[in-house]
């Protein structure tokens, strides 16, 4: 043992040396001398360390710990014998913790393949191959119930309960759904994408099953970062007072934000919380406490000392709890931790435990895991690869297309920062989402003026309204469908006393793979129903990079702006990236036509311009026009496109309720609807788009240019041309 | 530095009880526990023994620690615990071109090429930010593993043994805790009952009064 145990040091230990080192003072360095005189040393050395008893005592103690083989990442699809005998859970029922351990180790390498090929995220699931396994070993959905939070980790859960067929068709139009989703599976208990919602749908599932007097368990596995919401102390709260049987898992993995890192690499994650978390598992002082409290009991040799240093040790131990821990236990929660997430036969003794006890009330079990873990690109990426488009698995680089144009996100980005450079009032907010709100450019930029509150879109808008009223300028840089979540805030907080906060929506519109959970179909609607609120959305980067200029010098009202998930068109940007204001409810007319009108309102607008080019082929030539601002309305724009058209076309990237409400709200009151003017909407459809490519959901949103151009043929009668617009 | 190129200050043999050129065996191969607590007051407890060159020499042991010596990495490459990367690397520099098993003495290969080989490892650890910053916490906790032993497998996993050792002691007894409470609630009525519990009675009473 001790011979291999030095050639393995040596060799590694030789090589590893800077070349430099041995030019500098050996004359003439050869590898074959080296390998030469290694032989004879090793044999003799390995003679001299065998004495060395100590040593050998420590190397077995760690050879306890499992020899893991290596993950294959080779990028062939990996073998995967115990994986390719489950199709459902109740085929683990009867596998060895061992080869529990494998599966895990297989899930793994599954995951990566898969993703390799799709993209998705991935490292979030990576993180919870042994939680999955142990559960699903442990308990039997769908019976039981397993609600994962945010719902990206759930690929290996997925895997497991008869969807592994389907993985290579993740997030892809007509394929399975990138997060839980009840209409999927049976298993997929409640849907998620939102973050911090477990808990509490997992209280309301055990309360249902207690008061028609089912037996079954109900899991909520939820991570530290989601724990950040207040969504979740609301749900802990009432899980206390309760008193349910339910199982709360939390998984801490150290990531709050995504990413948890600026653009130089990790960062520690924000807040409070997660340094209580960190104080329950790395309680040094105390663990000193420990091993010195057994050292002294050892050096004070004797049966009676031995037994009062136990008692110390035990009081000790009922201490290492920690701060974090009574915050649990004050909601009521029976605290167990920290646990090693990543161990399946803990996972399984634990849960088994758990299981079999009557009326435990709600637990809340502390995982300590690493996201990523078991995939060494994912483990060292600053964003731990997070999420991905398709990558070679051997070396985990990812294959990003070049395109000519930024995304939108960038563009944002870079304005702001141009503006913050003129204006020092100028701050950022954003709720855990530094990478894809672009804001951790901006950071960097100003690192004392941008301001990351974790997944706490309610209190970012408050906060945000609290900077206003100090005459700061605040950008609240919150994604469309989360900042669902802080309507409240916003109309209550920023509209009624018209403080000006500025909203800048990303991902507005439909939004592609993510699906529903994250299409921002809603904000024009609930945003421009406010009396106080100035709402615009920009057709390209450049009104995109003016239109953060025209926030940022409305000072007296709050100010909202909409841009979709994508890249710009290629238009002329502004020098130095800095915009120019606009003038407050003026459109602009962007092509001169007659007889048919088309109004856009944001990014659709490059779509009706495709429309105009389809018509014009056919011999017609639609006026289109940008409209810019849906509140306030260009008024004089609309009177001018209603009474020169006999068509007019408004056409949205949004629900009912919108742009095209407020239009036609402002041509009925103005008597245009009462002659001739034939007047549209087109906006999304009154029904959820399922996920897929972006460009598969406007088709399926009849939203692209060839449905623009086939309304208008049909409205001003050309019906006859419809079937050259090839729908 | 001395002639075994180990700068050591200092000793403080009388604490582990042992000359240079002993062989004692250490009490516990597991845990090195240091008696002290506190960081700097280590400095203090830490190994500073001289080596005995012509000792270690003759009895075969090579330029080892005496018994109960915990010779850091710190003190293997001589130098104090606060230093830049940039001093450690010159530190490893200097005692690797010393001890490389081509330059050294004919007669003192062995003890040489150990000591290279223990260098190397020290270099290696203190050189990584990540397991520099672990093999400090461990130092702090009293935890000296011994050099080859680490090398076998990473240092991460080395102290997550440790740590996961301690964790399963004290999740285990919160589960027994656990156990306890459930059972004594299952079975208990005091007045001041939670919904769940009144709905668990209720459900247990219907139990047992058939349906």
């Amino acid at each position: 043992m001790a011979s291999s145990l030095l050639r393995s040091t040596f060799l590694p230990l030789i090589h590893s040396q800077d070349g430099q080192s041995y030019a500098s003072f050996h004359p003439k360095p050869t590898s074959t001398t080296f390998l030469s005189k290694k032989k004879n040393r090793g044999a003799v050395v390995a003679a001299a360390m065998e004495s060395e008893e100590e040593n050998f005592a420590m190397v077995e103690k760690f050879s306890e710990m499992k020899e893991k083989r290596m993950l294959d990442f080779s990028g062939n699809k990996p073998a995967t014998p115990i994986l390719d005998t489950i199709n459902f859970p109740n085929h683990m029922k009867n596998l060895s913790l061992q080869e529990l351990e494998s599966l895990a180790d297989e899930l793994r390498e599954e995951i990566v393949y898969t993703v390799s090929k799709t993209g998705g995220h991935l490292s979030s699931s990576l993180g919870v191959a042994e939680l999955t396994v142990a559960l699903h070993h442990v308990f039997n959905t769908p019976e039981d119930k397993i609600i994962w939070d945010v719902g990206h980790q759930t690929y290996p859960h997925k895997i497991l309960t008869g969807r592994r067929s389907r993985m290579q068709s993740i997030r892809q139009t007509f394929g399975l759904a990138g997060f839980p989703k009840r209409d999927e599976s049976e298993h997929d208990a409640f849907g998620v994408g939102h973050s911090s919602t477990s808990i509490s749908a997992g209280l309301g599932m055990a309360v249902g099953r207690d008061l028609l007097g089912k037996d079954n368990h109900v899991i909520a596995v939820i991570g530290d970062g989601a724990m950040t919401a207040g969504q979740a102390y609301e749900a802990m709260n009432n899980a206390g007072y309760l008193d349910s049987n339910l199982i709360i898992i939390l998984n801490d993995n150290k990531q709050v934000s995504l990413p948890t890192a600026t653009v130089d690499g990790p960062a520690p994650p924000v807040g409070a919380l997660s340094k209580a978390l960190t104080r329950l598992h790395s309680s040094r002082k105390v663990r000193m406490l420990r091993e010195s409290a057994k050292e002294i009991t050892k050096q004070i040799a004797g049966p009676k000392t031995y037994g009062l240093a136990a008692k110390v040790d035990s009081y000790v131990r009922g201490m290492t709890g920690g701060p974090g821990a009574s915050l649990f236990e004050e909601l009521g929660l029976y605290y167990i931790g920290p646990v090693d997430g990543h161990d399946v036969a803990d996972l399984v003794v634990l849960l088994k435990k758990i299981k079999s006890m009557p009326a435990p009330g709600p637990v809340l079990i502390h995982l300590i895991t690493e996201k990523g873990k078991g995939y060494a690109p994912a483990e060292s990426a600053a964003d731990k690869m997070h999420g991905v488009v398709k990558f070679d698995t051997v070396s985990g680089k990812q294959i990003k297309t070049k395109t000519p144009t930024k995304s939108y996100t960038q563009y944002f980005a870079e304005s702001l920062i141009a503006e913050a450079e003129h204006d020092k009032k100028i701050v950022a907010i954003h709720a855990a989402m530094g990478g894809g709100t672009g804001l951790n450019l901006f950071q960097k930029q100003f690192p004392e003026r941008c301001f990351d509150v974790g997944i706490a879109e309610q209190h970012a808008v408050t906060f945000a309204a609290g900077l206003a009223t100090e005459g700061l300028k605040p950008f609240c840089t919150i994604y469309s469908s989360f900042l669902q979540r802080g309507y409240d805030q916003v109309v209550h907080d920023v509209d009624l006393q018209k403080l000006p906060v500025r909203f800048a929506m990303d991902r507005a519109g439909l939004v592609g793979a993510d699906g529903p959970t994250h299409c921002g179909a809603f904000d024009t609607t609930f945003m421009a129903c406010l009396p106080n609120m100035v709402v615009m959305a920009p057709s390209d980067e450049t009104e995109l990079m003016n239109m953060v200029a025209t926030a940022a010098a409305i000072d007296d009202r709050p100010s909202c702006f909409r841009y979709p998930r994508g890249n710009g068109v290629g238009t002329v940007l502004p020098l130095n990236n800095k915009g120019t204001p606009l003038e407050v409810g003026k459109g602009r007319v962007l092509r001169e036509g007659s007889r048919v009108a088309i109004l856009g309102y944001g990014t659709i607008v490059q779509n009706c311009i495709e429309a105009a080019d389809k018509l014009q082929a056919l011999g017609f030539q639609p006026t289109v026009a940008d409209a810019r601002f849906c509140k306030p309305l260009d008024g004089e724009l609309i009177r001018m496109l209603a009474q020169e058209h006999e068509v007019l076309i408004t056409v949205e990237e949004g629900s009912i309720g919108g742009f095209s409400s407020h239009v036609s709200h402002y041509l009925g009151l103005n008597g245009l609807l009462d002659g001739k003017l034939k007047w549209r909407p087109m906006l999304l459809p009154d029904r959820y788009i399922d996920h897929g490519s972006q460009k598969d959901q406007i088709e399926a949103a009849g939203l692209s240019s060839k449905h623009i151009a086939a309304t208008v043929l049909s409205l001003i009668g050309h019906k006859e041309s419809l079937h050259l617009m090839d729908i | 530095m001395t002639s075994c190129g180990l700068t050591m200050p200092g000793t403080d043999a009388a604490l582990f009880g042992a000359s240079p050129s002993s062989t004692a065996r250490l009490p516990d191969p597991v845990l090195r526990v240091r008696p002290s607590l506190g960081r700097p007051s280590m400095a203090s407890f830490r190994t500073r023994a001289t080596m005995n060159e012509t000792a270690s020499a003759s009895s075969g042991r090579t330029c080892t620690a005496p018994a109960g010596a915990e010779m850091s990495f710190y003190d293997l490459l001589g130098i104090p615990e606060s230093v830049s990367l940039r001093d450690i690397k010159l530190a490893y520099k200097q005692l690797a071109r010393k001890y490389h098993p081509d330059v050294s003495p004919p007669d003192r290969v062995e003890e040489y090429t150990q000591r290279f080989i223990r260098v190397q490892e020290a270099y290696e650890t203190l050189s990584d930010p990540r397991q520099r910053a672990l093999y400090d916490r461990d130092m702090a906790r009293g935890l000296h593993l011994a050099f080859s032993a680490r090398r076998r497998s990473s240092y991460h996993d080395d102290e997550e043994i440790g740590e996961r050792g301690d964790w399963r002691n004290q999740w285990q007894s919160q589960v027994s805790e656990l156990k306890r409470r459930s059972e004594s609630r299952s079975v208990g009525g005091s007045d001041n009952m939670s919904w769940a519990a009144r709905m668990r009675r209720q459900k247990a009473e219907m139990a047992t009064n058939g349906l």
